[in-house]
């Protein structure tokens, strides 16, 4: 079991020591029991930190983030940034490392192992109880999750509670970090994607039938994107809206400017951007969910994200995330590489 | 302000007329914006089609031209010089392939035609966006690297080396020579092989302008055409080649006794040696594989009877880094590994036999001084049969090429059987007999009819040994029937493989190699000394299969390809390479590692394109993620553009 006490152990010294410039962890957030991202800089903060089943969120983005307020600072405290880190937000920041976002020396890694569970989704367990009630959400036993609900302990197990990716997950606990918090038990997903399994069953027709349902719903309100950490790009290629235009810029370099996808969020101009989104994320997505979590329209976008992983897989052996050494996949050629959709 | 561009529209007789409307492609692309002037023409090409693009630019105060004609390929350079002289930056000037892509490839002529409006107003769109550029000039170095030393690269060597170019020839065995100083007589003229090229081979050693390694091979390559910078491992002789005087007295000595790759084995040779008397350099070798140890304590023998202190068991291998402007690729080849031809028991049972192995037996210096004798008992095969084709033209188990030599070599082996053993019986089985060359037909018709050679038509099953005899099972396919000889020995002409360590030279070049192995020439007819990898040229075998003749014309086509870039003052590279825009460029390295020229690095956290390098294949544009880095004149902007205008819409 994680004990949250050695991680604000740790992250206190760290603290104390001045050896880190903040410590991006969880705390308990407004709304109770579900935590929320907060950074740490004061020691005697630390002890706000907790580590639950609802502790979903990919803090990796805000390293990032973190990083590009750095790089409009004069003066930055260059000191590294801790950081707690699941097994797929530990792969975020290898993808970070391999693409060179950031340097090893920039973060230390408080690695937490979601052992023989992982996070809840928030609506599944509010589908079982109603949320008011809930006073505190933590780990049971055998992966088990356990809700105290007026003083009473309900025990779910983790197919009726867990986030589809948690159940989904093969590497549940941190590939890179420097502090290792919990047991590293090795659990064998059921299936790494019953979804796409149904998708790649359909027929092309239903198949695109089904993708325009779902697409027709998207606001393009850009919320998958801002929460991804692999969404780092100064400006997005799909999006005419935030061309960073800098005072120098010139009206022909205006004018240059190539307008890919159309703003408004038209069937066909959602197909683009979200398949433009995945494909920029083959091979980098490390399936942390959040993309689909924040989306307000309930849009199954993980389906998209799976079935690259799949193809990464299957094709290239690769996945994402597992070696900050390795080349990405988007720049590795080899001789042996399947061509066989060449015809 | 927008270009006024200009629209020529090429019939090419009927060509592009005959399935495109180019009238009506003229008069559409009238009305596309930006387009001031149009016209068609039967022939763009020639000299009038130029004249009047020249006139016309002038007249009609042309910002650029876009000719709706053939491939880039063939006119883009005629057309770029056209608008050229008449003031233009040649980079303001398109073509619009509406041939091979269009007209040739299409029946439907109101298809064809509508798609070809298309493809021309894509390239109008592209146009407006491109910028006047201005070739990249690079210096020379006026030396060339020959990777090789058989007669490829001895030849491509004396004819730079006379053309007063300096020339480095690295060679990986001990001496140069390659395959031709194993061949006895050559067809069709059956001269004697080491006659005609041991003259050659002392040229190449004494010749002033000829730096040659021996035992040495290219380990890396770095720069670009007119620089490149090669780093050679001398592998240590262990024999100082200025102190050996030739006396012998090491090999006496030496007790170890390997197989010696001259003769392919059909002798030995010790330790410490030389490859064949003629050898170039004059030296001796200590092979230390074989060698019990360098100490002298582990045996030290040759060490103690070499009169002027030639050995040294000190040497140690040595890194060499020649500059050189161009470099040839004559690392010929390797017959095709035995393993693959159980059947018929080649490497099992000793007399059966490759065609190297005999030509080693018909060569006066060869293991039986010429005379053929069976390895195995050293009597003469009265019954001997040649088989062509082992491992060529067989796509389904070997190599689906024709090795195109062994016909010619195969009648010759059987011509010179019959000249030592008047009274024995040749047989050739064939598929069919490739004789294409001056003399070659009628070199094989006289192995056949004056000779009495054999000629079986069909393939052979299996090699077995009976009694003593060899077995061989095959059917004539013209008579229709199964065959079985007895023979006394069996030659096999085994198809031609590029050189072992060819792969490997391949990607130290980047040069490509084709499906086969062998590299890979830029274009079957039109460039076919000519590598991908610009400045690095072929000849000989390493290309394709060949024989000597065709071989050393190769050999000087590749000399005067590289004269042609060796003796220019500079040399002008594209400016069509890739740019970066380092404001949306993070870093990753993703265009660094894919960039196939390594062009590419990160300099302060962003992307630098070494222009000289960068061959503007675009790769790097389209692995980036963030549209950060696009090769010049052809932008995402201008890909965006064309394939709108390609789509039907307009901007
Ligand atoms: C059995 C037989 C009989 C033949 N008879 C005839 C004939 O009668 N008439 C005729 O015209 N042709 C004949 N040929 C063909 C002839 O052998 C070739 O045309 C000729 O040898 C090709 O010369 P080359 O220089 O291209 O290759 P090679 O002779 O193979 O020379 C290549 C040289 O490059 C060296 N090398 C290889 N790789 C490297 C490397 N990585 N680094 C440095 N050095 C390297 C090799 O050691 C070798 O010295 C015959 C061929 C065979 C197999
Ligand atoms: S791939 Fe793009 S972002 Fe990455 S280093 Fe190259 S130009 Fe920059
Ligand atoms: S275009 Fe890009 S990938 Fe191609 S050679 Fe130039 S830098 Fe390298």
């Amino acid at each position: 079991m994680v004990e949250v006490e050695k991680i604000r152990e740790e992250a206190r010294r760290l603290l104390q020591e001045g050896q880190v410039r903040g410590v991006i962890g969880y705390v308990r957030g407004p709304q109770g029991v579900w935590a929320v991202p907060a950074m740490i800089r004061n020691p005697e903060d630390v002890d706000r930190l907790v580590w639950n089943p609802t502790c979903v969120h990919n803090l990796v983005l805000f390293v990032v983030e973190e990083k590009k307020e750095q790089a409009r600072q004069k003066e930055p405290d260059k000191r590294p940034l801790a950081v707690v880190v699941k097994g797929c937000d530990s792969r975020a920041i290898n993808v970070l490392l391999q693409e060179k976002f950031i340097e090893r020396e920039e973060v230390i890694l408080l690695g937490v192992s979601c052992e023989n569970s992982g996070v809840v989704d928030k609506k599944k367990l509010l589908n079982l109880v109603p949320s008011q009630k809930i006073e505190e959400i933590v780990y049971g036993n055998n992966g088990h999750i356990v809700a105290v609900i007026d003083g009473e302990r309900r025990v779910f197990p983790p197919e009726e509670v867990l986030a589809d990716r948690c159940l989904e997950c093969q590497a549940n606990f941190p590939v890179v970090y420097d502090h290792f918090f919990g047991e590293k038990i090795k659990k064998e997903a059921i299936n790494t994607s019953p979804g796409v399994d149904k998708i790649e069953k359909m027929r092309l027709e239903e198949r695109r039938r089904f993708w325009e349902e779902e697409l027709s719903r998207c606001l393009r309100c850009y919320a998958c994107r801002s929460v991804c950490p692999m969404c780092y790009c100064t400006e997005c290629v799909v999006d005419p809206i935030s061309f960073a235009v800098e005072p120098t810029t010139t009206a022909e370099e205006k004018a240059k400017k190539i307008k890919w996808i159309e703003k408004s969020p038209l069937l066909s101009e959602n197909f683009v951007y979200h398949l433009v989104r995945a494909i920029h994320l083959a091979g980098r997505c490390v399936d942390c969910g959040e993309c689909e979590r924040v989306c307000p329209e309930d849009i199954p976008i993980r389906l998209l994200n799976k079935k690259l992983e799949r193809e990464a897989w299957r094709l290239f052996n690769y996945v994402a995330g597992m070696d900050s050494q390795a080349p990405s996949l988007f720049s590795t050629f080899k001789e042996t590489d399947p061509e066989d959709f060449i015809r | 302000m927008r270009k006024k561009i200009g629209v020529f529209v090429c019939h090419c007789g009927i060509n592009i007329a005959g399935t495109v409307d180019v009238k009506k492609v003229a008069q559409e692309l009238s009305e596309f914006p930006g387009v001031s002037y149009t016209v068609d023409y039967v022939y763009m090409c020639s000299d009038p089609g130029q004249n009047l693009i020249i006139q016309k630019i002038k007249e009609e105060k042309l910002d650029g031209v876009v000719v709706a004609c053939c491939s880039p390929n063939l006119h883009e350079t005629t057309f770029r010089r056209a608008a050229q002289s008449a003031g233009l930056n040649p980079y303001e000037c398109e073509i619009a392939n509406i041939r091979e892509q269009c007209s040739w490839v299409h029946k439907d002529k109101d298809k064809a035609t509508e798609k070809a409006i298309k493809i021309t107003k894509g390239i109008v769109e592209k146009l407006r966006w491109n910028e006047p550029l201005q070739p990249i000039k690079v210096p020379v170095t006026k030396r060339a690297l020959i990777i090789g030393g058989g007669i490829a690269g001895i030849q491509t060597a004396l004819d730079l080396a006379n053309s007063d170019i300096e020339v480095v020839l690295v060679e990986k065995n001990p001496s140069i020579g390659g395959h031709m100083i194993q061949l006895s007589e050559t067809f069709p003229t059956l001269d004697c092989s080491q006659c005609i090229l041991t003259p050659k081979m002392v040229e190449v050693s004494k010749h002033p302008k000829i730096k040659l390694y021996t035992y040495s091979e290219v380990q890396e390559v770095t720069g670009y055409v007119g620089n490149f910078q090669a780093k050679i491992l001398k592998k240590p002789r262990y024999v100082d080649p200025d102190k050996c005087t030739l006396c012998d007295e090491c090999t006496q000595v030496c007790p170890v006794v390997v197989p010696n790759e001259f003769d392919l084995g059909l002798t030995g040779r010790k330790a410490i040696y030389i490859p064949f008397p003629q050898a170039i350099p004059a030296t001796y070798t200590l092979d230390i594989e074989a060698c019990p140890g360098v100490l002298p304590i582990a045996c030290g023998k040759c060490w103690d009877v070499c009169e002027p202190k030639a050995i040294d068991f000190d040497m140690k291998p040595e890194i060499v880094e020649e500059k050189v402007g161009a470099i040839v690729v004559a690392t010929g080849y390797d017959l095709y590994d035995k393993k693959n031809m159980a059947e018929y028991g080649y490497g099992k049972y000793p007399d059966v036999l490759d065609g190297l192995q005999f030509e080693r037996l018909l060569s006066a210096s060869g293991p039986t001084r010429g005379k053929i004798l069976r390895p195995s008992d050293h009597k003469e095969p009265k019954e001997i049969v040649f088989i062509q084709c082992v491992g060529s033209r067989d796509p389904e188990l070997h190599n689906k090429y024709c090795s195109k030599i062994c016909c010619m070599y195969t009648a010759k082996h059987a011509k010179l059987y019959k000249h030592h053993v008047h009274d024995g019986q040749a047989y050739v089985f064939y598929i069919d007999i490739r004789a294409g060359g001056k003399g070659y037909e009628e070199f094989v018709n006289r192995t056949m009819e004056e000779e009495g050679v054999l000629y079986l038509r069909g393939k052979v099953s299996k090699v077995f040994e009976e009694n003593g005899k060899l077995v061989v099972w095959g059917v004539d396919t013209l008579a229709g029937q199964d065959i079985e000889i007895r023979a006394d020995m069996v030659v096999l002409a085994m198809a031609i493989r590029p050189s072992s360590g060819a792969e490997k030279l391949a990607k130290i070049l980047k040069a490509a190699q084709d499906t086969d192995g062998f590299f890979a020439e830029a274009h079957p007819k039109l460039r076919p000394v000519e590598s991908l990898t610009a400045g690095v040229f072929l000849a000989g075998v390493a290309q394709a299969p060949k024989d000597i003749p065709d071989t050393v014309a190769q050999a000087g086509g590749a000399a005067i390809k590289v004269v042609s870039i060796l003796s220019q003052p500079e040399l002008l590279h594209s400016p069509l390479v890739a740019q970066v825009n380092e404001h949306l460029c993070t870093g990753c390295s993703m265009c660094v590692d894919v960039c196939p020229f390594s062009a590419l690095s990160i300099v302060e956290g962003k992307a630098k394109v070494n222009e000289v390098l960068c061959e503007g294949c675009g790769t790097c544009a389209a692995t980036c993620l963030r549209s950060a880095i696009e090769v010049k004149n052809l932008t995402h902007l201008q890909v965006h553009d064309m394939l709108t205008a390609s789509l039907g819409g307009l901007k």
